[in-house]
């Protein structure tokens, strides 16, 4: 077996192993904190699983978006709610909800066994493959306009933020919801 | 062993289940939105190694090098827009949420219930 393989095969294993954990711990655990937690390592670990596919550019854009903004995000917004951000737990319409989760790792069980076996000729990897030189002349050619309707998205995805987290100071009862003055807007 | 475009892709299977089975069973706004966010990068790397195995396309006229397909990174970037716009209104959209019912549950979003 060359290095190389060993190698690939070694930090496959190592990051696969990470993505699973990180991501059950995700899901499981009660704290929201130690849920964001495992969804930074998750990021990382699927970083790391970037890199052995060669993807140089979307690696950096991984760590920048999800590590840099879209986890901060998630902890700034449970440090905002405080311990609420603990919703309690019932006993009520848990079965319905297990059977459906449990069928959900069963359907992608038997999914992972289905594809587990696709072993196409592997190409030889081209000098400049996924580096930001080779995605950029895409980005910058047959994708020039989807790059730019994404720009119209995330402005337009800032201003319904702030429209939707604006407090409108005065006008809602912190208590009920409804507008204090009796008015509805 | 050699690792190939099927073991990624059953990484990729596993970890979308793990995402949409948090996303049916927790009942907390925020892990629903944590559990999104695990499946829109499960189908990243499937994007990505699918294209890590992609075949070059000979050039139009055939005399020049053959064109390097990056369609999936393409498609990965534009999930990753959109993941990050989807995270910003979903987090606004909690913290409203949280504003009129003092709660993160998923089932206490009942404002629109006849």
């Amino acid at each position: 077996m060359p290095p190389a393989s060993i190698q690939q095969l070694v930090a496959f294993g190592f990051f696969a192993a990470v993505a699973v954990a990180s991501a059950l711990a995700t899901v499981i655990m009660r704290n929201p904190i130690r849920n964001a937690v495992g969804l930074f390592v998750h990021v990382l670990s699927l970083a790391g699983l970037y890199i052995s596919l060669s993807a140089h550019f979307l690696t950096a854009v991984q760590l920048i978006v999800y590590v840099g903004a879209v986890v901060v995000l998630f902890v700034f917004v449970i440090m905002l709610l405080g311990p609420a951000s603990e919703a309690p737990t019932d006993a009520a319409g848990r079965l319905p909800r297990a059977i459906g989760a449990g069928a959900m790792v069963a359907a992608g069980l038997f999914l992972a066994s289905v594809v587990k076996d696709l072993h196409p000729d592997r190409v030889a990897n081209p000098p400049g493959f996924g580096t930001i030189e080779s995605v950029g002349r895409q980005l910058f050619g047959p994708a020039m306009i989807p790059f730019e309707m994404a720009s119209v998205l995330l402005t337009a995805a800032i201003v319904g933020a702030f429209a939707v987290a604006r407090s409108h100071h005065g006008k809602v009862s912190m208590s009920t919801g409804e507008p204090a003055d009796g008015s509805h807007r | 062993m050699i690792i190939h475009l099927g073991h990624y892709m059953a990484l990729s299977c596993v970890l979308f289940s793990i995402g949409a089975a948090g996303f049916l069973f927790r009942r907390n706004v925020l892990i629903s939105l944590m559990s999104i966010e695990l499946m829109m990068n499960a189908v990243n790397l499937t994007f990505i190694a699918a294209n890590r195995w992609q075949s070059a396309v000979p050039s139009a006229d055939g005399t020049a090098a053959p064109v390097i397909p990056h369609d999936g990174h393409i498609f990965t970037f534009f999930v990753i827009a959109v993941a990050a716009a989807e995270a910003a209104v979903g987090l606004a959209i909690v913290l409203a949420f949280y504003r009129l019912r003092k709660t993160v549950r998923t089932d206490a979003a009942d404002m629109l219930r006849g």
